[in-house]
């Protein structure tokens, strides 16, 4: 078994996760970032994405919108605006959601209301890809 | 003796805003049990955000930040403020609104240049009595409500008052609000959002700064503060707005206790001197009746 090192991940409603982890990989601005035990200290900002963690030889998923991670060799924390379990995603919710930016970005917008129409379909989409990959 | 109808009609006025404050009173006390729980909620995030943020400080060797700038350049006189101030979307909860209003008034007299002074203010009591007193001030198109506070309102505000402060048109950023220290005492409080001191975040309890390595920022340290500072607001705004609303709650569950228990009272005199006023009613009637039938016998 692969050394393993404690993750927080801590949403704004609640404390995600808790615990050991053997590997985690984040979604951050630039590409995927994979962390293991002994990284060295790292700060990044988390963009809405795809997270996934090994927990005892298990891979775990989540969605996650918007925060930051702070790498430390021994430990980690992640905080974020938003964390979901693929099953805990409503499907039909997303779908709206999506379609309702989707129309909004069809409108004439000020840039601020483009980016927050964006923002919350990038949201979207993410719950959608990650509850259609891990959740069957 | 007051007359029985009017005493009668008295109380049942008086029964009709019973149970008007005492509706009240059970709708915040639900309320305020669901505001507590969402306090919970976020507590661990908050502190966590704040630890984070701290011992990211720590590691960066550069505190020349944008968000850190103090502008001394400025003088006093022309210094840009603006204030966020917390209060109620309605009254009837003590004084809740009128510590709040206030503070800010004091707060207001205590600056040296009005006229570089905005006001934000959530809640309706607080925009309409500024709106009447410094129409100039209040910033017209900042309507957002002070119930069941969500991080969506927090964001929108964080961003509204950071552009503002990357602009140029504020120096200085103040947050009014009230703080729930126990459920019995509140404070009003103020807070400065920004530019960010590094005292504001703290230190480590027991005083000791963490001696830990340098951590590297990916892809930049200004990109990754550019991110996370606009969180630490938000999180900031929204604290606010939770504490402030729990207070609000507690203060108007309060009143309306009050009220409920001052309206039990008056009733119970109203009726006893009801009580009193038929009773005289029926003897003096009874009088009349045995006067006139003695009357007749003589």
């Amino acid at each position: 078994m692969a050394r393993s090192f404690h993750l927080e991940i801590i949403a704004t409603d609640r404390i995600f996760y808790k615990g050991e982890c053997e590997h985690l990989v984040v979604t951050a601005i630039d590409g995927l970032v994979g962390i293991m035990a002994g990284h060295e200290p790292v700060v990044t900002t988390l963009p809405t994405g795809e997270l996934k963690y090994m927990v005892d030889g298990k891979w775990r998923y989540a969605a996650i919108s918007g925060g930051f991670i702070q790498v430390m060799p021994e430990s980690s924390i992640i905080l974020a605006d938003n964390c979901e379990l693929p099953e805990e995603i409503d499907i039909k919710r997303a779908q709206e959601a999506r379609e309702r930016a989707q129309e909004r970005l069809r409108q004439k917008q000020s840039i601020k209301e483009y980016y927050q129409t964006q923002a919350a379909l990038n949201r979207a989409i993410n719950r959608l890809k990650v509850s259609k990959k891990h959740f069957k | 003796m007051a007359n029985i109808r009017e005493i009668r009609e008295r109380i049942g006025s008086i029964k009709q805003i019973l149970k008007i404050t005492n509706a009240m009173y059970l709708m915040s006390s639900s309320k305020l049990k669901k505001a507590r729980k969402s306090l919970e909620d976020t507590e661990p995030y908050f502190y966590k955000l704040q630890e984070t943020i701290d011992s990211i400080l720590e590691h960066t060797p550069h505190t020349r930040q944008f968000y850190f700038d103090r502008r001394t350049g400025i003088a006093e006189e022309n210094r840009k403020k603006g204030y966020i101030v917390i209060t109620a979307d309605k009254g009837l909860c003590g004084s809740y609104n009128h510590n709040v209003l206030r503070f800010t008034e004091q707060e207001l007299a205590a600056q040296s240049n009005l006229d570089n002074c905005k006001l934000f203010v959530m809640g309706q009591v607080g925009r309409i009595y500024f709106q009447n007193r410094r129409k100039d001030s209040v910033d017209s198109e900042f309507l957002y409500t002070t119930q069941n506070p969500t991080l969506y309102r927090a964001m929108e505000i964080a961003q509204l008052v950071i552009s503002k402060f990357e602009d140029g048109e504020l120096d200085e950023v103040y947050l009014i609000y009230t703080d729930m220290v126990n459920s019995n005492v509140m404070e009003t409080r103020k807070l400065r959002l920004l530019p960010f001191e590094r005292r504001h975040f703290g230190k480590a309890p027991d005083g000791t700064l963490k001696k830990l390595p340098k951590a590297s920022f990916l892809p930049s340290p200004e990109v990754v503060m550019e991110n996370i500072i606009p969180n630490y607001a938000k999180g900031v705004i929204y604290g606010a707005m939770v504490e402030a609303f729990c207070c609000e709650q507690q203060s108007r569950m309060t009143a309306m206790d009050a009220a409920t228990n001052s309206a039990k009272d008056m009733i119970k005199e109203l009726s006893l001197l009801y009580n009193r006023a038929r009773q005289a009613a029926i003897t003096q009637e009874i009088t009349e009746v045995c006067g006139g039938a003695q009357s007749i016998s003589d």
